[in-house]
C-alpha cells in the first residue's frame, strides 16, 4: 500500500463518532480522519451504512465509493433501535469529541439520544447535525437528498441550455461534499471554543443552504433589480466575454475564460488577431457583451479549426486562461495530477484488487494529511473497540453479540 | 449601515471562536478571499489588503450598483473586511506589507505562484517576518508541478477537474455546472480547513506554515468514485443529462405548469413511496421495477412514467403528493421562488442590510450554524482603503506626516 506519510497530524488526539451514512456528515469525519482524528464508524449490523451499495460494488461487495470515502474509518457496529445499543453508544460519547449524524430531525430523540441527552453525559461534545433543510423551519422533516439540495438551493435551475432542461449540475453528489466541508469547517470552529471555555455545542448543517450559500450575486441581484438568473448553457454571459466552453477540430471542447480585458487581449493574440482587442473593436468588456454573439462566433470558428493541443498551446503561450475539458481518462494521463499526486494507488486488504482514490487535499507544508487506509468491513474494529476504549471483556461481547446488538 | 431583522444575529465579538486572530486577505476575486469572509463570520479582523489605484477587480465583477467601487457579488463577498490599500509593486509598499505581517495571524493570497516572490514576499521573508504564520495559498493549479504558471479560474478548474465535461447531455454542449465561480467556494472551503488545522498546529507547537490548494484539486476531490471506477473498470463516466447513473429515478422532470421539480429515489424503499404517490404500488413490486438493478436496466421505461405522472399534474400538486408519501422531491428553484420560500425565511437564510445610497441589499446569510457562537455579518464589502488610515496609524504606529506622504506617492 502506498500510503502517504504522516509526521504530525493536528487533530491527533481527537476522537470523532460517525454514526451518519452515505457522503455528507461521512465526509466531514472523513477530513477530520485525514487531519489525524480517530474515526469510529458506527454502523447497523446488518448491512451498515447505506454507501457500502451505493455505486459500483468491489469485488469485496463495498463500493468503491465506500472505499474511497470511509477512509481512515474503524468500523463499530451497534442496533440504536436496541436498549443495550443506545448504552454502548452512550459510553463512547462519554470519551469522545465529536458525533457527526445525518438522521431525520427527531430521530436521535426517539432513540433517546437527543443533543440535551449528549450534552449531559458529555458537556464538551460537539455535535454536527445535517439534514437535507436543517433542524429547524417549516421543511425540516423532509428527506433531502443532494439532488433535491442542488434543486432547492438553486443551482439546478442554473445548469443546462436556455429554456431547455435543467441538467445535473456536473454530479449528484456535490452538494454532500459542499455540506461536508461546511460540517467540517464548524466542527473545527467549535473545538476552538471548547478549547477556550469546555463548552460544547451543536452545528446545525443543511445540504440545500450549502449549495445556496455558493451562488455569488444570485440573491443580491435579484433582492436591488428583481434579476432572475436563467440557465445559460456553457457560460454565464452576463459577466464576461467570451466565456464558456468550445468545440475543437478533433472533436474535443476547451473552456475559455476572458474576466477581464487584459485577458481577452491575450486571447486576442493567441488568435494571432490583436486588432479585435482595440478599443475601436472588441477591447472593452462592455462591448463585447453587447455583441456577444460575434465574439463568440469568432471564437468558436477558431477553436474549430484546430485541435484541442494546438487551440491550448496558443493560450498558454499568452497567458489566457484555457483548458480541457478532461474526462477521467484525461486526467489519468495528466501530468499534472500526476506531479500533484492527485491519484493514490491502494490495495484492498484481502482482494488483491488496487484501487485509485483521490488523495488528501489541501496540502499542508508542516502537517499534511494521510490516508492510511480504505473504507473498513462492517464490523471489522467492534471487538477492538469495544475492548480498548470501553473495556468489555469477551464475555461481554460475546453477549451482545448474540443478541445482534452489535 | 444597520442590519434588520431577520438576518444573522449579531453576537458578542468577543465570544467568537476566531476572536484575536488577524487575517491579511490579499487575494483578488473570490478563491481565498472567500475564505477571509468565512473567517470574518466567525470573529476574525480581516484586512483587505488591495492596490491603492485599482483595488480588487471583484469590485467591478457582476453587477454594478450606485457605488463606483462596488458590484453586488462584492458587498456580498467583501462582508466584514476592512479594506487597506498598498502597493505591493513598490518596494517601500511591500515594507508596509511585511510589518503588517509580523502582526498577523493568517495570509491569504491567491496570485499567480510567483508572483509573490517576485516582489519579495515568498515564504523564506514572510516566515521571517513572523514564524507563526499560517499562509493559505490559493491557485488555478497550485504551487507546483507542470502547470503552475498557468492562469486558472474557477471556469477553467471546473473543466480542467473533471466537473464540466459532465454537466450536460450526452452528445451535447457541455454546459456551466450551475455558476461560475463554484470552484472559488469549494477551494476556499478547503483553504479555510486547512487554516484552521494549521491553526492548531501553531498553537502547540509555534510554527506556522503554508497550504497550497489548486482550485482544480477542490473539484476534483468531490467526484465519488470517478476516479476509482476508471482505474479498476476503466469506466469513463459521461455526461448524464438531468439524471444520474447510480439510481433511476433521480433527475428533474417537467410539470403541467411549465416548472420543473427534482426527484431522487436513491434507494428502493423511496422508489415504493414514490409508485404509492403515483398510485401505481404495482411498479415497485420485484417482478415489476421494484429493484434498482432492474430499474437501471429499464431507465428510459421507468423515467417515461414518471415524465408523464409529473407533467399531468402542477408543480404543487406532484410537490403535495411526493411528500405525502415521504418522496425525496424539491421544486427547481428560481432565485425568485428562493426569495417566495417560507423555510429560506424561517432559516434566515437572507440576510438583509441597509447601506448607506443603496437601498436594501440582500445577501446569503452565514453558513454553517452554530449553536453557542454563531458567525454574524457586521457590514458588507467596504469602500476602497475605508480602513488605511486607521490601520497605519493604530496598528503600525505611523505617523500621520508619514501617512500623508506615502499618500502622495500612491503607495498606500
Amino acid at each position: 500500500m502506498t500510503a502517504e506519510s504522516a509526521p504530525a497530524l493536528p487533530l491527533a488526539g481527537i476522537r470523532v463518532i460517525d454514526v451518519a451514512t452515505v457522503i455528507a456528515a461521512p465526509y466531514c469525519a472523513t477530513l477530520l480522519g485525514e487531519f489525524g482524528a480517530d474515526v469510529l464508524k458506527v454502523e447497523h449490523p446488518v448491512g451498515g451504512d447505506a454507501l457500502r451499495r451505493f455505486g459500483t460494488p468491489s469485488q469485496r461487495g463495498d463500493t468503491l465509493t465506500w472505499l474511497s470515502e470511509a477512509r481512515n474509518k474503524r468500523s463499530v457496529t451497534i442496533d440504536l433501535h436496541r436498549p443495550e445499543g443506545v448504552a454502548v453508544f452512550k459510553q463512547l460519547i462519554a470519551q469522545s469529541d465529536v458525533l457527526c449524524e445525518n438522521f431525520r430531525p427527531g430521530t436521535l430523540e426517539k432513540w433517546g439520544l437527543g443533543w440535551e441527552v449528549l450534552h449531559e453525559i458529555n458537556p464538551g461534545l460537539i455535535m454536527l447535525r445535517v439534514t437535507g433543510y436543517g433542524q429547524t423551519g417549516p421543511y425540516k422533516d423532509r428527506p433531502g437528498f443532494a439532488r433535491v439540495a442542488h434543486a432547492v438551493g438553486g443551482i439546478a435551475y442554473l445548469a443546462g441550455m436556455p429554456r431547455g432542461t435543467p441538467v445535473t449540475p456536473g454530479s449528484t453528489t456535490l452538494g454532500d461534499y459542499m455540506t461536508g466541508l461546511y460540517g467540517c469547517l464548524g466542527v473545527l470552529l467549535a473545538l476552538r471554543h471548547r478549547e477556550r471555555t469546555g463548552q460544547g455545542q451543536y452545528v446545525d448543517a443543511a445540504l440545500y443552504e450549502s449549495v445556496f450559500r455558493c451562488t455569488d450575486e444570485l440573491a443580491p441581484a435579484y433582492g436591488m433589480y428583481g434579476i432572475v438568473r436563467e440557465r445559460h448553457g456553457p457560460s454565464h454571459n452576463d459577466f464576461a466575454c467570451p466565456h464558456g466552453h468550445f468545440p475543437t477540430k478533433d472533436g474535443k471542447w476547451v473552456a475559455i475564460s476572458c474576466a477581464t480585458d487584459k485577458l481577452f487581449a491575450r486571447l486576442a493574440a493567441a488568435m494571432g488577431r490583436t486588432e479585435l482587442a482595440s478599443s475601436s473593436t472588441y477591447g472593452e468588456q462592455k462591448t463585447r457583451l453587447e455583441h456577444r454573439h460575434d465574439v463568440n462566433e469568432i471564437v468558436r470558428d477558431w477553436c474549430g479549426s484546430l485541435s484541442r493541443d494546438e487551440v491550448l498551446d496558443r493560450c498558454y503561450e499568452t497567458g489566457t486562461p484555457a483548458g480541457p475539458l478532461n474526462n477521467i481518462a484525461d486526467i489519468f494521463g495528466d501530468r499534472q495530477f500526476h506531479a500533484r499526486r492527485n491519484l493514490m494507488a491502494v490495495d484492498v486488504p484481502d482482494t488483491g484488487e488496487t484501487v485509485i482514490v483521490p488523495s488528501t487535499i489541501p496540502k499542508l507544508s508542516e502537517t499534511p494529511g494521510s490516508l492510511r487506509s480504505l473504507g473498513p468491513k462492517l464490523g471489522e474494529h467492534t471487538v477492538e473497540v469495544l475492548s480498548e476504549l470501553l473495556g468489555m471483556d469477551e464475555q461481554q461481547i460475546a453477549e451482545l453479540r448474540q443478541k445482534r446488538v452489535i | 449601515m444597520k442590519p434588520l431583522p431577520p438576518s444573522d444575529r449579531p453576537s458578542d465579538h468577543e465570544q467568537l471562536p476566531l476572536s484575536g486572530i488577524r487575517v491579511v486577505d490579499v487575494g483578488n476575486f473570490l478563491a481565498g478571499p472567500y475564505a477571509a469572509s468565512i473567517m470574518g463570520e466567525f470573529g476574525a479582523e480581516v484586512l483587505k489588503v488591495e492596490h491603492p489605484i485599482a483595488g480588487d477587480p471583484m469590485r467591478r465583477f457582476g453587477t454594478p450598483t450606485k457605488r463606483h467601487d462596488a458590484t453586488l457579488a462584492w458587498l456580498s463577498e467583501g462582508r466584514n473586511k476592512k479594506s487597506v490599500t498598498i502597493d505591493l509593486r513598490q518596494k517601500e509598499g511591500v515594507q508596509i506589507f511585511l510589518k503588517l505581517i509580523a502582526k498577523s495571524d493568517v495570509l491569504i493570497e491567491n496570485f499567480r505562484p510567483g508572483t509573490m516572490e517576485e516582489w519579495g514576499l515568498g515564504w523564506e521573508q514572510l516566515r521571517e517576518a513572523n514564524p507563526r504564520l499560517v499562509v493559505l495559498r490559493v491557485s488555478g493549479y497550485g504551487q507546483t508541478g507542470p502547470y503552475r504558471r498557468r492562469s486558472g479560474f474557477a471556469h477553467i478548474a471546473h473543466a480542467f477537474g473533471g466537473l464540466s465535461y459532465l454537466a450536460g447531455f450526452p452528445g451535447e454542449t457541455p454546459v456551466l455546472p450551475g455558476t461560475v465561480p463554484l470552484g472559488d467556494y469549494m477551494s476556499s472551503l478547503y483553504g479555510v480547513i486547512g487554516v484552521l488545522v494549521a491553526l492548531r498546529h501553531q498553537e502547540e507547537t509555534g510554527r506556522g506554515q503554508v497550504i497550497d490548494v489548486g482550485i482544480y484539486e477542490a473539484v476534483f476531490r468531490q467526484l465519488d468514485e470517478i476516479a476509482a471506477a476508471y482505474g479498476l473498470f476503466g469506466k469513463v463516466r459521461e455526461r448524464e443529462g438531468s439524471g444520474s447513473f447510480v439510481a433511476v429515478p433521480h433527475g428533474h422532470f417537467r410539470t403541467k405548469d411549465d416548472k420543473w421539480i427534482a426527484i431522487a429515489c436513491t434507494t428502493d424503499k423511496m422508489f415504493e413511496r414514490l409508485a404509492e404517490a403515483m398510485e401505481q404500488s404495482e411498479l415497485a413490486t420485484t417482478g415489476l421495477y421494484g429493484d434498482q438493478r432492474k430499474r437501471l436496466a429499464a431507465r428510459d421505461q421507468v423515467n417515461q412514467i414518471v415524465i408523464e405522472w409529473v407533467g399531468s399534474l402542477t408543480r404543487d400538486e406532484v410537490l403535495e403528493r411526493c411528500l405525502d408519501k415521504e418522496v425525496p422531491v424539491g421544486k427547481v428553484n428560481s432565485i425568485a421562488d428562493i426569495f417566495e420560500d417560507e423555510h429560506f425565511q424561517a432559516r434566515g437564510n437572507l440576510a438583509r442590510f441597509e447601506e448607506e445610497g443603496l437601498g436594501e441589499v440582500v445577501v446569503p446569510a452565514v453558513v454553517p450554524t452554530l449553536s453557542a457562537t454563531p458567525g454574524r455579518i457586521t457590514n458588507l464589502g467596504p469602500p476602497l482603503g475605508d480602513a488605511t488610515y486607521e490601520v497605519m496609524r493604530e496598528l503600525l504606529d505611523i505617523t500621520a506626516d508619514e501617512i500623508r506622504r506615502l499618500r502622495q506617492h500612491k503607495i498606500i
